[in-house]
């Protein structure tokens, strides 16, 4: 006498060797047995038929964007605010920081020609802020508005150091205190065909998003905070 | 190698099985790839927690089956006996590629729908993604017997519904 389980488990090939050998005898001796064999299998190769196209249909693309290009999650820092203390940061995905360096590589390619008043100069291998955006992060609150340059968040990073996001005409980025400048340590242009502060209003440029919250430590300044800052000069 | 570049890399390798296991669990071919779609934003969200070492299929085919019974579990019991008809009715509109909207694989996806969610899950992962019993008691957490037996009431009803 076999179960359900059991004959089940042996046309699975599950059992082990011992008892499939036996299981297989009781099925050889029993028509009834060996037909219902015969059904199950039937019934699973019908089924299984149909859903093994799709191993051979093309993905759609779709689908493969969402693994190419998977989108940070954008922050809401008065939600963080509200969980921190359940919340833990979570790191900057790896693709994000190299995604970021190549931004600031690429535009700052097409952004630094020899003018005075480009926004960024590059100077021991690092980019600064210069011209209007050096001038707008050292004198600008995030209540100022904006002229060319508006800012964002104000914090201090895991080492310290203030840091100030902001946006400027089609770009927005990050910008941190490094040997009394304002070291960028990111710069995003937005999306083709979109000004940057177009954007800005739905929020933070995603990938700014990802960097600012792997780089914050504790919570941005407040908006007295953020005065006091400045009137220390952002040490 | 960089291991970021290496997970997402073997995660578009397992896309084709995501997608028929999600066409396993689904209503129809949208609600299959809408699933397999926010499986992989989750396991991008949380790659951090899978192992390296340990099997991404088992992981990611986890990461879909939670989300498919939070969609399940937040569908009325009612709309899902009520709708059926109207479903397929809107399964022969699909403007999807031929394959998907085959009507073979609208005939299974509509016998697997008939299923209790509970045997659904479980036909899904043995008979058709070819899962043990054993990684499929794990992976839904539950005891072996009770992948067996529903397992057992699963394949008898899908008899009757596909054929021998």
């Amino acid at each position: 006498m076999v179960t359900d389980e059991t004959f089940f488990a042996w046309l699975d090939g599950e059992l082990d060797p011992q008892e499939a050998d036996r299981v297989a005898a009781e099925v050889a001796a029993d028509p009834d047995l060996a037909e219902r064999a015969r059904q199950h299998r039937g019934m699973q190769s019908r089924l299984k038929g149909p859903f093994d196209s799709l191993l051979e249909a093309p993905v759609p693309e779709p689908l493969l964007a969402a693994v190419r290009n998977p989108e940070p999650e954008i922050i809401d820092f008065a939600a963080a605010q509200r969980s921190r203390e359940t919340r833990r940061w979570t790191p900057l995905p790896q693709w994000a920081a190299v995604a970021a360096t190549l931004a600031v590589g690429i535009f700052v390619g097409t952004m630094v020609p020899h003018r005075s008043n480009a926004p960024v100069e590059v100077q021991d291998g690092k980019v600064y802020a210069a011209a209007a955006l050096d001038h707008a992060l050292n004198t600008q609150l995030a209540s100022t508005p904006g002229g060319d340059v508006r800012i964002g968040l104000t914090f201090r990073d895991q080492r310290g150091a203030i840091c100030r996001s902001f946006t400027q005409t089609a770009a927005s980025g990050l910008a941190c205190r490094d040997n009394g400048r304002w070291q960028v340590r990111g710069l995003f242009a937005a999306p083709e065909g979109q000004a940057a502060p177009y954007r800005m209003a739905g929020g933070m440029d995603p990938i700014l998003a990802a960097m600012v919250e792997a780089a914050v430590a504790g919570e941005p300044l407040d908006a007295n905070q953020e005065r006091a800052a400045q009137a220390n000069g952002w040490r | 190698m960089n291991r970021s570049l290496t997970f997402e890399h073997e995660l578009a390798a397992m896309l084709p099985r995501l997608r028929r296991f999600a066409h396993t669990l689904s209503r129809n071919g949208s609600d299959a790839d809408d699933l397999t779609q926010a499986a992989i934003e989750r396991a991008l969200r949380s790659k951090a927690q899978w192992q390296p070492g340990t099997r991404l299929d088992s992981w990611l085919f986890r990461i879909m089956r939670n989300l498919w019974i939070d969609t399940v579990r937040s569908r009325s019991r009612k709309e899902r006996f009520e709708t059926p008809a109207e479903e397929l009715e809107q399964l022969g509109e699909d403007p999807r590629g031929a394959i998907e909207a085959s009507l073979e694989l609208q005939r299974v996806m509509a016998a697997m729908e008939r299923l209790p969610d509970e045997q659904r899950e479980v036909v899904a992962l043995i008979l058709i993604e070819g899962f043990g019993y054993r990684e499929t008691a794990e992976m839904l957490d539950l005891p072996i017997g009770t992948v067996s037996s529903r397992l057992v009431r699963g394949r008898t009803a899908l008899l009757e519904l596909v054929g021998m």
